[in-house]
């Protein structure tokens, strides 16, 4: 059970760095859009005649 | 998300399988999408579907959830309108240019749903020279990235267009930015909230595990001390709102529904600080992080369900020509409409918007002045006449002296009047509020009286059964049983094709004891359709139509929008339009006259004169031959009768408020059975009368679609725009009907009469909870797992009840 002092921190930390991944999500645009993002999951098909171009680059 | 649209079972009851709406009599058009004959209400929604499928994205259609807006076809002048945006000057109010690379921002209207916006960026990605287009559906934005060389402006705004989306430009940056900050904080507070809550709440299993089957002290103290910093993060950071809330009222002397929460967050948090500190007490770190995240989450999505229905925001003065020929060393330049000033001679196109108030100089033309008068019929208009910004020239082009810029034109003055009106809207308590008021007095009360008594019984534990008083009483439920309400209720509505904006509309209209309805656009169509057909010849009546038709279809008078279903007649020539008179033709080498009785008289001097009635008369004449008299009429919506009946026997005092003064309004709403009528009311008489109605007492709802309507639609309690409304009128309303008659009113207040309903169920339940647990810890016998259990379970029933509201099927008819 001394293994608790070791993992305890070692959640916490995993903690601040999930909060810290969130927190860079938010800021970077991610999420300001969540009804399309849904939906893009499931319309990954191209179009039916020859599309010369890729979809939107997400990243910004 | 919505449910998506049954096109199978839609086509079965003849509705256009673009736009959802019913197929009129006597249209049959059809385009083949995925291999099936869709139907088509009109040739606008066939050229939008043709265009969809021509490009290969007919799968859109299999991935919507929503229908399209109908589109309104025939405005040619609209896309004359779009070279403006090449125009430099303008095109730097919303384009970046980087040299080679343009980066502009649109506002798109009429995207319905997600597959709207696959829709736009992949049939954009295609254009020659788009390198990136990028669509928000939430903002209704467009960010575009393309090459000037390759491609114009005003190519995009007719690119979409012709999908039948309107695009404008977006300038109001400033304020969306403020609003997509605003909602990544929201975020962000919510989800350190949740990672918080998962964490410390694994640590509390622990701990209540240990509480029931007993733990070394060493290995409590170590889950507390690792519990500590999360929570510590998650009040100062998640929690802040709560607390600056509670605290700004309370300095103004409003107890509000944040005061006993942050109450609880606060006692509760500093109680198990001390505890862990002091090795001593109990801990109530899940309790603190789960109630911040509950009512975190609740808050969101009532705000998310808003903010999805916000409209792109627009300033009556965004609807004028942003370009205006102006005559400058003896040419006509195209300025910017910002540059104009007192004195400068303009030209008015037809077709177009007037960009400032005028003074005719040359050319006879017709106005429509519905943004005034919210009467569709034109007015004539000859040299010495004044023209007013945002009314739209019909016929003819017309030279005009400007009388001076925006600020100075009567539609600025109509838009101060909005936001005056706005700033007199009655503000409302909120129910929470008044709940919260008297439940934070009752449990600081019931707290000090506990902290007595066990001073009496045992002073040891006086201090720890206090506080878990104050847990106990956490008023999680309490609090979530507003936002929990109103976020379902709000998407009840919206998939029922209505829109809710205001803040506290859901709130109002229930209580609602006046209805007020506009008469032109809202109780009638808005636009002339042929009511009658008064042959005088051996003509017979179809034929007529259709020569008729044959003679509108090039004009752009409102009526000849009334021709539209027929099909026109063939071998019709040479048609010239007439302004102020109507309309002249060749047809079998004899001329043709279509107009008022002065003009057809002209060549056909027999022509009777037209029936006393109070129909628009229009006569149809050969050279010689009086052919017939057409009648013309705004037709009132099929369903008026039966939502007037209905709002009757609700109880609801009905008034019709009318720019028109014709006595067609008052035997109208004789016959619909309106309490009262005013008729020739102008915008700020309609808001005076309902300044008067609230000053009496009454909860006004007003129901409207025209910018004149928009400051009453401002002022009073809440608000509606019909299908089809204006946009500042869009803006103005707290709820906003999308598709569908004049029954979605009825059908918006009995859901805002529901959600009252479970609003108070969630309230009596919250209030029962806490009625019995608080005499429970009063008796300090609630440890803290059974605190964490029973506002969770608590929450999550006010939560289950309110998601009530959005079941059963939408529309109900």
């Amino acid at each position: 059970m001394e293994s608790l002092y070791l993992l305890i921190p070692i959640a916490l930390l995993f903690c601040a760095i999930g909060i810290r991944l969130l927190l860079w999500a938010i800021g970077s645009g991610q999420y300001d859009d969540l009804d399309k993002e849904a939906w893009r999951i499931l319309a990954d098909e191209e179009p039916s005649p020859p599309a010369d171009k890729t979809d939107g680059q997400e990243s910004r | 998300m919505n449910a998506p649209p049954e096109p199978a079972a839609q086509a079965a009851e003849c509705t256009c399988y673009h736009c959802g709406e019913p197929v009129p009599p006597g249209i049959d058009i059809h385009v083949t999408i995925d291999g099936v004959d869709q139907a088509m209400c009109c040739p606008g929604c066939q050229a939008v579907a043709g265009l969809i499928c021509a490009s290969g994205l007919d799968s859109f259609y299999r991935q919507r959830t929503a229908f399209n807006e109908r589109y309104e076809p025939g405005d040619k002048l609209r896309r004359q309108e779009f070279a403006v945006y090449d125009d430099p000057q303008v095109a730097a109010r919303f384009c970046r240019d980087s040299g080679d690379r343009v980066e502009a921002e649109l506002l798109v209207g009429g995207m319905n749903c997600a597959a709207c916006t696959w829709l736009i960026e992949r049939s954009l990605s295609a254009l020659p020279g788009v390198e990136q287009a990028r669509v928000n559906l939430q903002q209704g934005r467009l960010e575009l990235r393309y090459d000037p060389a390759q491609l114009r402006a005003s190519d995009i705004f007719a690119h979409l267009d012709a999908l039948g989306y309107s695009a404008r430009p977006f300038h109001q940056a400033a304020r969306r930015e403020l609003q997509t900050e605003e909602m990544r904080d929201d975020l962000r507070r919510l989800g350190v909230a949740a990672l918080g809550m998962m964490q410390v709440g694994m640590f509390a299993i622990a701990l209540h595990a240990g509480d029931i089957q007993g733990m070394q002290a060493h290995y409590t103290d170590l889950l507390r001390w690792g519990s500590l910093p999360l929570a510590t993060f998650v009040v100062l950071y998640s929690a802040r709102p709560f607390f600056s809330t509670a605290w700004r009222h309370l300095r103004r002397g409003a107890l509000v529904m944040d005061l006993p929460v942050a109450l609880a967050i606060g006692l509760a948090f500093a109680a198990s600080t001390w505890a862990t500190l002091s090795g001593s007490g109990q801990v109530y770190f899940d309790s603190v992080v789960m109630f911040t995240f509950f009512l975190l989450l609740g808050r969101y999505l009532e705000k998310r369900a808003r903010m999805r229905n916000d409209l792109p925001w627009q300033e009556a003065e965004d609807t004028l020509p942003a370009a205006v020929p102006v005559l400058r060393d003896g040419q006509w330049q195209s300025t910017p409409r910002v540059h104009l000033c007192a004195g400068d001679t303009i030209l008015l196109r037809a077709g177009t918007a007037v960009p400032v108030d005028a003074c005719v100089l040359d050319g006879d033309s017709a106005v429509r002045e519905d943004a005034f008068s919210g009467e569709h019929r034109p007015r004539d208009v000859a040299p010495g006449d004044t023209v007013f910004a945002g009314t739209v020239n019909l016929q003819a082009n017309l030279q005009a002296r400007a009388l001076g810029g925006y600020a100075d034109s009567r539609l600025a003055a109509l838009q101060a009047c909005v936001e005056q009106a706005g700033g007199h809207k009655p503000a409302l308590v909120r129910l929470a509020d008044r709940v919260a008021a008297g439940f934070t007095a009752g449990i600081l009360l019931l707290a000090t009286a506990t902290a007595l008594a066990w001073w009496q019984i045992d002073p040891q534990r006086a201090l720890w059964v206090t506080l878990s008083v104050l847990v106990i009483s956490c008023p999680c439920a309490l609090a979530l049983a507003m936002p929990a309400a109103l976020a379902s209720a709000a998407a009840a509505l919206r998939r029922r094709g209505i829109l809710v904006r205001g803040e506290d509309a859901l709130e109002t209209l229930p209580r609602c004891t006046h209805l007020l309805f506009d008469k032109t656009g809202t109780l009638t169509r808005g636009e002339l359709a042929v009511a009658r057909c008064l042959p005088l010849d051996a003509l017979d009546e179809s034929r007529i139509l259709a020569l008729a038709a044959a003679l509108q279809q090039h004009s752009t008078h409102p009526l000849a929008a009334a021709f539209l279903q027929w099909r026109p007649a063939r071998n019709v020539t040479a048609v010239r339009q007439v302004p102020g008179a109507g309309l002249q033709a060749q047809l079998e080498g004899e001329e043709w006259r279509m107009g008022s009785a002065a003009f057809c008289r002209e060549i056909a001097p027999t022509l009777p004169p037209p029936p006393q009635d109070e129909l628009l008369w229009v006569a149809l004449v050969r050279a010689g031959v009086p052919l017939a008299w057409i009648g013309l009429s705004d037709p009132l919506r099929p369903e008026c009768a039966a939502v007037t009946g209905r709002a009757r026997q609700w109880g609801l005092a009905l008034e019709l408020l009318t720019g028109d003064s014709s006595a067609r309004a008052s035997r109208l709403a004789a016959q619909l059975g309106f309490d009262s009528v005013r008729v020739g009311q102008s915008p700020q008489q309609k808001e005076q009368r309902v300044a008067q109605l609230q000053a009496g007492g009454a909860q006004v709802c007003m129901i409207g679609d025209g910018l004149n309507d928009a400051p009453v639609l401002a002022r009073a309690d809440t608000s509606m725009a019909v299908a089809g409304a204006t946009d500042l009128a869009r803006t103005q309303a707290d709820f906003v009907i999308l598709r569908g008659g004049l029954d979605k009113v009825l059908e918006a207040l009995q859901l805002t009469r529901r959600c009252r309903r479970v609003v108070w169920q969630n309230i009596a339940w919250a209030l029962t909870y806490n009625a019995c647990a608080i005499p429970l810890a009063a008796m300090g016998l609630v440890p803290p797992w059974a605190a964490a259990l029973g506002m969770s379970l608590s929450s999550l029933l006010v939560v289950a009840n309110s998601l009530r509201l959005n079941t059963g099927k939408p529309g109900g008819s």
